[in-house]
């Protein structure tokens, strides 16, 4: 099978229309980022407190508001997330003025006593408590009697029966009474009986818990920062380095800040969070837009090395026809595997995900139409520079300069110094 | 087949064994360590157990702690207090002054003995400065010394830190210092993570002193000194509240502490009566005579037990006590067990602020696992499909090579102890898309050359040879950024890099050598090839 048999498409002859759309949703991006008042920080750089919770029943979120305004938090933010019917809900905290409050502690507390009405103080809750509490419990109640023996050690045998209902409780979800411990194989009958006379199922189970401190925060914005920008620096060095040319290298740099900007301009203009993960994936997002972008120089420099003499924007014209099978196909099937994420991963790689379905159009884009067409720019606005100290004559022998850059042969100097570095190679 | 040829099959053949063999040992020295129930671990668990899973995919705890170094310092400045004091009264000079506990100076009056207290400062506080004027000597701790306490504080709470998560027996803990004043602890398969941090918070700093008056409101006691203010040798501290109780009770206690936790020798959760628990602490032998001495002389007053900055209990003294004594309260079973480990362990040198802190519970670390596997398990298979349909043999080739690219990274993550992160998987993904750019970038270069009209021979070798430079480029551009990923990025993030540039690395060996083999191998004997599947 086939999709691209010699194309012959004069990418090119569109360049700058395509510089014309670049800008647009630049500008686009900016003004979103600018109505948003800047962009919208997740909790590893603006620091604060997000929790999520899965519940028993559908949670009542004007009760549960009721019950955290009480607790002194300031600003706090409760939002239904992923499907409905598992009754989860994410419990956002702001930034709190004096640093080291224990706020998530301190909303399960508030929740756990707003909620829960264990009817007995001496129950335990089998939705907060872990293996080493209940292990505890088992150890000192003893249901199987196995104080005593002396080949069983009760607190290990206790702790594993207490592992095997926290287990279950994972797979589950969550414990919706008692009884459920009933189905958990490898834990004794009495070990069941003492469950259900002595344990409750508190309302909820704690997903996740995050807090970040003003300071934290301040520190990972700083080192996402440092981190995109030594990344750009470091593949521009190797890009010059390998193709001995600045255009080169500019070219595929300035391709880079274009996609991260448009991909950050989407991105906020799709109301999405930017996080760790995101800067994770705009770096990845840059690697694989630099990587198309060094397919088609690749081809390039190997064209170039022909005898045959060539105008630069047929050579980079023909290279980019050559690579494009490669290139559609590398993306589609990249944009394959990102699509299962995207459908599939969950909730934290969702944003992910859409990251770099955004950043593999814009970089398989960006590698035609901004890497290739900044060289081909560059090097007539060089041509024309030259020719402007050229006899007239020489200018009129050369057609409109603006798209093609024919002239480049005629003028000696410069083919001469290109062969010699083509034979370097 | 030629010699060349059975070179690089050997080398493959070797590479492949040696990684499953590999995978399933890590697996097995993984799964045995982790072992708690009769027999031995299963096949089944060796193979799960040999990547090491991040937090978000197992579960537990991430912390970034900070140390309150201020109040190591304010302890040192407490004891220099102390020792001038004492020493000042041995010395036998006069009228010497210590009106506040927040500014160390001391009121210098013309009686005062200058040159002896030169000499005792000289002597007994070396760490500190003084500067005189107004009639006062103040004092300042000198730099040296104070970055030396900060230091040792820290260092102190980290031993502190991981002597109670040792005690309370968690698998792979990661404690450590970072950068000046900060601790990162990472506690894997945490499912209680409440009592843990409370559990790491606790100060525990315990104190035995005298009760001077007490218990009562805060204006009561403070009306029975004169002038209504407590004297600097005594102090004012809030008791625990007794349950259903509304006010607030407070007890004057002498400053100085009979003992504190420094003399505990060991300390045991003992079930008291009414089903409450209570905690039976130990002395060390020095403790235990300072014990002796205090409680023989003062039968019949009451000791004020403090943890914390608050009195726990205040019983009377009956009869002069050694070895031995009993914190009594109103503890669960789990808060008794607890507050004894924390006494065993040791007191924190300063108090602890949470600058960061990230839990995943058990259910959503599984939850995430499932999703991850079945969106790795569906993109692979989708791409496989492609691949196949659009190059046909050759497609096949390019699946080879991409599922011997995840064997491969999943033992060189077990052997290199790399961590997977929930990102990580991502990174798994990623990989694969890169592998198959590999693939594609040599199948397009084969069916070039035999559209130029070159042998299939030689459109493979060429295809191959032409195609490597690029394969080394975009690898290269690659992991240029996963490396500076990996060098600013935290926690999950510095997964996705680890998983990516090992991914990357592999994808060299299988896209290039292994699938230029499995072409030699399908193509290379045969004297006359006609067509190549491609």
């Amino acid at each position: 099978m086939e999709f691209f048999r010699q194309t012959n498409i004069d990418f090119l002859k569109y360049k700058w229309w395509a510089i014309g759309a670049s800008w647009a949703l630049i500008a686009l991006g900016i003004f979103t980022v600018f109505i948003q008042k800047g962009l919208k920080f997740g909790i590893d750089f603006s620091g604060g407190t997000a929790i999520a919770i899965r519940f028993t029943d559908k949670p009542d979120v004007d009760h549960l508001r009721k019950i955290l305004d009480g607790a002194g938090l300031g600003e706090i933010g409760i939002q239904r997330y992923e499907d409905p019917s598992k009754h989860e809900v994410l419990i956002r905290v702001q930034q709190q003025a004096k640093e080291g409050r224990d706020v998530a502690g301190d909303v399960l507390r508030s929740l756990r006593a707003g909620l829960a009405t264990p009817t007995d103080p001496s129950k335990i809750d089998l939705n907060a408590e872990g293996k080493g509490t209940l292990g505890a419990r088992l150890t000192a109640a003893d249901p199987d009697k196995v104080v005593g023996r002396s080949d069983v050690n009760p607190a290990d045998y206790y702790t594993q029966a207490a592992e095997r209902i926290i287990a279950q409780r994972s797979s589950l979800g969550l414990y919706r009474s008692p009884a459920d411990v009933d189905a958990v194989e490898g834990v004794s009958a009495p070990v069941k009986t003492w469950i259900r006379a002595n344990t409750y199922t508190g309302p909820f189970v704690l997903l996740s818990a995050e807090n970040v401190g003003p300071q934290v925060g301040a520190d990972l914005q700083k080192k996402a920062l440092l981190a995109v920008i030594w990344s750009s620096i470091g593949m521009l060095a190797y890009v010059a380095f390998r193709f001995r040319s600045l255009p080169f290298g500019v070219g595929a740099v300035v391709a880079i800040v274009h996609d991260t900007l448009i991909t950050v301009g989407l991105l906020a203009l799709l109301g999405r969070e930017f996080n760790l993960v995101v800067v994770a994936a705009l770096l990845t997002l840059v690697g694989y837009s630099m990587n198309d972008t060094v397919v088609v120089y690749d081809r390039v420099r190997e064209n170039q090395r022909t005898p045959k003499k060539e105008p630069l924007e047929a050579v980079i014209n023909r290279s980019i026809n050559q690579t494009l099978s490669r290139t559609i196909l590398t993306s589609g099937a990249t944009m394959l595997v990102v699509l299962a994420l995207f459908f599939l991963g969950g909730e934290v790689l969702n944003t992910f995900a859409l990251t770099l379905i955004i950043g593999i159009i814009v970089g398989t884009y960006s590698s035609i139409y901004v890497a290739a067409a900044i060289v081909v720019i560059w090097k007539d606005f060089k041509a024309r520079r030259k020719l402007a100290v050229v006899p007239a004559t020489a200018v009129k022998a050369a057609p409109a300069p603006p798209v093609k850059a024919e002239p480049i042969p005629q003028s000696p100097a410069p083919s001469q110094g290109s062969k010699k570095k083509n034979q370097k190679r | 087949m030629g010699k060349k040829l059975r070179w690089r099959v050997l080398v493959i053949l070797l590479v492949v064994v040696g990684a499953v063999a590999g995978y399933i040992a890590v697996g097995y020295s993984h799964a045995t360590k982790e072992w708690t129930g009769p027999g031995a671990p299963s096949f089944r668990d060796a193979l799960r157990s040999a990547i090491k899973l991040g937090l978000d995919l197992r579960g537990g705890i991430h912390l970034v702690l900070q140390v309150n170094t201020a109040d190591a310092i304010k302890a040192e400045r407490d004891d220099a207090v102390e020792t001038l004091k004492n020493q000042a009264r041995d010395a036998g000079i006069g009228a010497i002054d210590l009106p506040s506990e927040t500014s160390f100076s001391v009121a210098v009056t013309a009686q005062t003995d200058q040159s002896k207290l030169e000499d005792i400062v000289k002597r007994f506080l070396p760490d500190w400065n003084f500067s005189t004027g107004g009639g006062k000597w103040t004092f300042a701790l000198k730099d040296p010394a104070r970055r030396q306490m900060e230091d040792n504080a820290v260092s102190q709470a980290v031993e502190t830190i991981r002597n109670r998560v040792d005690e309370f027996g968690v698998a792979e803990p990661l404690i450590a210092r970072e950068g000046a004043d900060r601790i990162l602890v990472q506690l894997p398969g945490i499912d209680d993570p409440k009592r843990v941090k409370d559990l790491i918070k606790n100060t525990a700093f315990l104190e035995l002193t005298l009760v001077e008056k007490g218990p009562s409101s805060e204006a009561a006691l403070k009306s029975e000194f004169p002038g209504g203010v407590i004297p600097p040798q005594f102090r004012l501290v809030e008791a625990k509240a007794e349950p259903g109780a509304h006010e607030r009770m407070f007890y004057v206690v002498r400053r100085q502490a009979v003992i504190t936790g420094r003399d505990l020798k060991n300390a045991r959760p003992t079930q008291a009566q009414f089903g409450n628990h209570s905690v039976t602490f130990f002395l060390t032998a020095s403790g235990s005579q300072k014990f002796g001495e205090a409680t023989g002389a003062n039968i019949g007053k009451r000791l004020a037990i403090v943890l914390d900055n608050r009195v726990q209990s205040a019983p009377s003294i009956k009869d002069r006590i050694t070895e031995t004594g009993v914190i009594e309260g109103t503890f669960s079973p789990e808060e008794a067990n607890d507050l004894a480990l924390v006494l065993r362990a040791g007191a924190l040198p300063a108090g602890l602020v949470y600058l960061e802190e990230r839990t995943v519970g058990p259910s959503l670390g599984l939850d995430s696992i499932r999703k991850g596997i079945t969106a790795s398990v569906v993109g692979a298979v989708l791409v496989f499909i492609a691949m196949a349909v659009y190059y046909r043999r050759a497609g096949w080739n390019a699946i080879i090579a991409l599922l011997l690219n995840a064997l491969l990274l999943a033992a060189a993550m077990a052997l290199f102890e790399a961590t997977l992160t929930l990102p990580g998987i991502a990174g798994f993904i990623l990989t694969i898309g890169m592998a198959v750019d590999s693939n594609v970038l040599v199948f397009e270069r084969i069916r070039e050359e035999l559209r130029n009209g070159r042998a299939p021979r030689a459109a493979i070798e060429n295809g191959f040879s032409k195609a490597f430079a690029t394969i080394v480029d975009t690898h290269a551009t690659t992991i240029i950024s996963a490396l500076f990923l990996l060098q600013f990025g935290t926690g999950p993030v510095k997964g996705f890099a680890v998983t990516l540039i090992i991914g990357l690395l592999i994808s060299m060996f299988t896209a290039v050598f292994v699938s230029h083999t499995i072409f030699e191998l399908e193509y290379g004997y045969r004297q006359h090839i006609d067509s190549v599947s491609i």
